[in-house]
């Protein structure tokens, strides 16, 4: 297990999402759905674009590209173009620091 | 990004276009009307060069918010940009050319093509495809490939213009003179004007330049053609336009406005006696706006269209533009416009108004296609063809004493501003650049204050 710092729970404002650079497990998306601290994969699962970019619309995020959608708290891919599920990463706030909770073992690096 | 539009190369003139016209004898071509290589020509000199109707401010109000609408034969998306500015996008994927929006109207994140999943954003900017990593390995730089922009987007009152022609004058220039009688529809009042409802869409079989010369300067037609429709809405003829005291016919690069200062007589074909009213109440407040004389013409019996296909009615409150689908086919595209600070009652009696009268099944409109089309269809006959038309009445009608701006003749009962739109349609076809085209405009191009 590898806690990764991801945002200031302050900085990230209800329904917002922001991308968090990491090379070693690929991008982050961290979400604040209101209050509540979500983490996935930044990379869509079809093509290549920034979930960050993308618009949240209740729990789903849109992405910016083909407007495919994954369910945030599960990342669950709703239907073409997005098939495959997004990985979603536990998510841990302390105080008032918020951290992606990463499975060395299972999630090897994203593509780039 | 490299989103801007390649322009055309201009081509010679047609061989003998020089002939189809002969304004100063008042004589035109039926070949105008009904001739392939003229046609084409016209896509090329005319509606590839001038400024185009696109669209009102009231249309695309957020970001995101688009029309789609064609400028000649093209097709374009005219959307609202998060800068609050306009951009006018070709409609057709840089892939493979397929169309990318097929709505009329809505409020979008951008458009994805159907053949390959391009993706473009508001600012028409590819953002990526399906199977987006064979592009990376292929080095595919997507900054190049966003959707087409035209040269130039301008506006004035609310009414948005475009160009496909860097080189075309501003719109300012292009507008000249002619915005100080735009004002009285689209600035008679605070908040200026907004369209009300959808896009009533029409096909004719007929040539453009019959329908928008119709409107640059034909009262003549009423009176006889519009007989039995205005019987039925006004219980009587309507007004006999020779009985005006006062009325002009004004002309500027081949854009025309002819009026009475009667104030309510096309308003009055509406058979609305609340829509009468409301512009009495109004008046003072223009006149105050505007001064006496454009008050006068708020709803008065005129016409007027900026050249080359765009047109309304100010009192119908009926706004238009004639796309040219080949020289003997239009598809008319027609709005309702209104003043936003009108009441929603108002507003709704204009909107039914003008359907009444100038939509598909509208009791005027039905009495100019049937015209249209016949002045069109003649044109068919090679022989047919060749013969001259008469376009002289009101040859020496110049008014050279006058405060008025423009090109200004006395009477609108005049062919004047129709031997105008055709010089100037002539003109275009027959220069290969913009400093070809002569200026035969010889009134005042500004307003004396």
């Amino acid at each position: 297990m590898e806690k990764v710092y991801l945002c200031k729970a302050t900085d990230l404002e209800a329904n917002q999402v922001k991308k968090i650079e990491n090379n070693k497990f690929g991008d982050i998306a961290v979400y604040n759905l209101g209050g509540q601290f979500y983490a996935t994969a930044d990379l869509c699962t079809h093509a290549t674009a920034s979930l960050a970019e993308g618009d949240i619309e209740d729990d789903m995020i849109v992405c910016p590209v083909h407007w495919g959608m994954f369910h945030i708290p599960s990342g669950e891919a709703q239907g073409f173009p997005c098939e495959s599920d997004l990985q979603t990463y536990p998510v841990e706030v302390v105080g008032d620091e918020v951290f992606a909770v990463i499975d060395v073992n299972e999630n090897i690096i994203a593509k780039a | 990004m490299s989103n801007i539009i390649k322009t055309l190369d201009a081509t010679d003139c047609l061989e003998g276009i020089e002939s189809v016209c002969d304004i100063e004898s008042g004589r035109i071509s039926g070949k105008i009307f009904y001739d392939q290589k003229i046609y084409e020509q016209e896509l090329e000199k005319v509606f590839a060069r001038c400024w185009l109707f696109v669209g009102h401010d009231s249309q695309i109000k957020k970001t995101g918010d688009y029309i789609t609408t064609t400028m000649g034969e093209d097709e374009v998306i005219v959307i609202r940009q998060k800068s609050g500015g306009v951009k006018v996008l070709l409609n057709a994927c840089p892939h493979r050319g397929n169309k990318v929006c097929f709505s009329e109207s809505g409020s979008t994140r951008g458009f994805i093509c159907n053949y390959h999943g391009w993706s473009f954003n508001v600012e028409g900017n590819l953002t990526g495809q399906h199977e987006s990593g064979i592009y990376e390995d292929s080095n595919f730089d997507k900054s190049k490939w966003g959707l087409k922009e035209v040269a130039k987007v301008a506006s004035y009152k609310g009414l948005i213009f475009a160009t496909f022609d860097p080189e075309s004058p501003s719109l300012e220039e292009y507008l000249g003179p002619m915005t100080w009688y735009l004002d009285a529809l689209f600035d008679n009042q605070e908040g200026g004007t907004e369209f009300v409802g959808g896009c009533i869409r029409s096909t004719y079989e007929c040539n453009w330049k019959i329908a928008a010369e119709n409107f640059v300067g034909d009262i003549l037609h009423a009176g006889w053609t519009h007989d039995s429709a205005a019987r039925a809405m006004l219980g009587g003829a309507v007004s006999k336009v020779s009985d005006f005291e006062e009325s002009y016919s004004v002309n500027w690069n081949g854009h025309g406005y002819e009026f009475a200062l009667d104030t309510v007589g096309n308003v009055a074909v509406l058979g609305d006696s609340q829509l009468n009213k409301y512009l009495h109440t109004i008046k003072p407040s223009v006149a105050e706006r505007l001064g006496d004389f454009r008050s006068n013409m708020i709803g008065s019996v005129s016409s007027c269209t900026i050249f080359p296909n765009f047109s309304f009615l100010a009192g119908q409150n009926t706004v238009r533009i004639w796309q040219p689908r080949g020289p003997n086919k239009i598809e008319l595209f027609t709005w309702v416009v209104v003043n936003k600070s009108a009441s929603q009652d108002i507003k709704d009696r204009w909107r039914k108004g003008a359907m009444m009268t100038f939509s598909p099944t509208g009791v005027f409109e039905m009495d100019d296609g049937e015209n249209w089309e016949y002045c069109t269809k003649t044109a068919k006959g090679k022989v047919t063809a060749k013969q001259d038309l008469y376009i002289g009445l009101g040859m020496d009608s110049y008014l050279e004493d006058t405060d008025l701006p423009g090109n200004v003749y006395k009477g609108q009962l005049n062919e004047a501003n129709s031997r105008a739109y055709y010089q100037r349609w002539q003109d275009l076809l027959q220069s290969k650049s913009w400093a070809d085209v002569p200026n035969r405009n010889k009134g005042k191009a500004e307003v004396e204050k």
